[in-house]
């Protein structure tokens, strides 16, 4: 009698092992912090900016009413 | 409000007309007014509203906001550095400089302000505004914390906590409830907000501080793009004193103050599941002469200083809320719960 042969099931990889989960939250946090310095270097680019359109107003209001 | 700022794509976003997504998907364009807290524009059409403020014409560029949490998911992201190259004179080649920048300096977390018993009210409200100035104000066009303010005030003390740990650039409504979160527990200090409607150029702006009442006191935190629309110094001996600084404060930009809204007192428990009371006391000043908006301000301050008011939310059924001590025959014409004042009633 042959052996019953079992059909052996593909184990499905889906369930993140530990390793994975750090590794991902570890991927997390470096785009967190690219994210934040790009962030603020936009911020500072987008303060000047608003700070010179601010004094050219000024600047005009201020000759609109010579 | 805002002033001649980068933001101000007049001519897409008066393309584009003005609405309120009431999406709560994490690319909503939300039409609002960031810059109600700055005082010039460069072009009329400078404004925006953080979601969950009343539906009101506004004159202003729309921002977005990020609901999905952080890192910031891709589509908010992509749409942040859109609008900057849009409104930026240098466009993509700024947007290309930063991202594509290899290196780029590390902004310091700034330390959350630890309160120690030996520190005054005043030092203590330095600090703390002395913090959210350290985070910068948010001149991107995307707000990076979505506040809702209708919110229990609960959820908005978490959404508190995040903006600490996240560590990014704010605007105004988010320094409120900074604010709140980080002088809850200092029970000799009251905090309600304070929400001012103005306009210039025949658009409207809207912008919030967070008042602050201290042994007499009256004063304010909060962020704005222009420095004499934020903190003000626990200085004031009258609420109506402190809003004619910022109502003159407003006027030095050619800003009307059209209305102004005055909250209760939020409770410092910051478990407590009712909203704050955003605009308990509503005053239009266009209306309302110089006098008489003074004499409905120090009411309320009395009236706040008593504890006699409470919040809509608060209160029971209709019926019991028609009686009460401070209702006036305004409060009745209007809403049981909110005061109104269009004009004096002289009956």
């Amino acid at each position: 009698m042959e052996p019953t042969c079992r059909k052996d099931k593909v184990k499905l990889n889906s369930t993140p092992t530990r390793g994975d989960r750090a590794k991902q939250k570890s991927a997390q946090q470096e785009l967190k912090q690219r994210q934040r310095a790009e962030i603020y270097a936009l911020n500072k680019v987008m303060t000047e900016l608003e700070q010179q359109q601010f004094e050219a107003f000024c600047k005009q209001m201020q000759s609109q009413g010579e | 409000m805002t002033g001649p700022n980068a933001t101000s794509t007049c001519s897409p976003a008066a393309k584009m007309g003005r609405h309120r997504s009431k999406s709560t998907s994490g690319s909503t364009y939300c039409n609002s007014s960031p810059g109600a807290e700055s005082a010039t524009l460069s072009t009329p059409n400078n404004a925006g509203r953080s979601s969950g403020e009343e539906d009101e014409k506004d004159g202003g560029v729309l921002f977005y906001v990020n609901r999905t949490g952080f890192p910031i998911e891709g589509v908010t992201w992509e749409r942040m550095w859109t609008h900057v190259a849009k409104v930026h004179p240098d466009g993509q080649d700024m947007v290309s400089k930063i991202r594509n920048a290899a290196y780029l300096p590390k902004h310091p977390v700034p330390s959350v302000p630890n309160f120690k018993p030996s520190m005054s009210v005043p030092a203590w409200l330095l600090a703390i505004q002395n913090y959210m100035k350290a985070l910068q104000y948010n001149h991107t066009g995307t707000q990076f914390f979505e506040i809702r303010k209708t919110r229990p005030l609960c959820g908005l003390m978490e959404t508190a906590r995040e903006m600490i740990r996240e560590s990014l650039p704010i605007k105004c409504l988010e320094a409120v409830i900074l604010g709140i979160y980080l002088t809850n527990g200092l029970t000799s200090v009251e905090r309600f907000p304070i929400s001012f409607k103005t306009q210039f150029s025949g658009n409207h702006f809207h912008h919030v501080v967070l008042g602050v009442y201290c042994n007499g006191r009256y004063g304010t935190l909060g962020m704005s793009r222009r420095q004499d629309l934020m903190d003000k110094a626990l200085t004031f001996r009258t609420l109506s004193e402190l809003v004619m600084e910022f109502e003159d404060s407003y006027r030095r930009y050619q800003h009307t103050l059209k209305k102004v809204k005055i909250g209760l007192y939020v409770p410092h428990d910051p478990h407590v599941f009712q909203p704050i009371e955003w605009k308990y006391l509503v005053l239009n000043a266009a209306r309302l002469g110089r006098e008489d908006m003074r004499k409905e301000l120090e009411k309320h301050g009395r009236d706040m200083r008593m504890k006699i008011l409470k919040s809509s939310s608060a209160q029971s059924p209709i019926k019991e809320r028609t009686r009460g001590k401070s209702l006036s025959p305004h409060r009745r014409q209007s809403s049981p719960q909110r005061r109104h004042i269009h004009r004096r009633d002289k009956s």
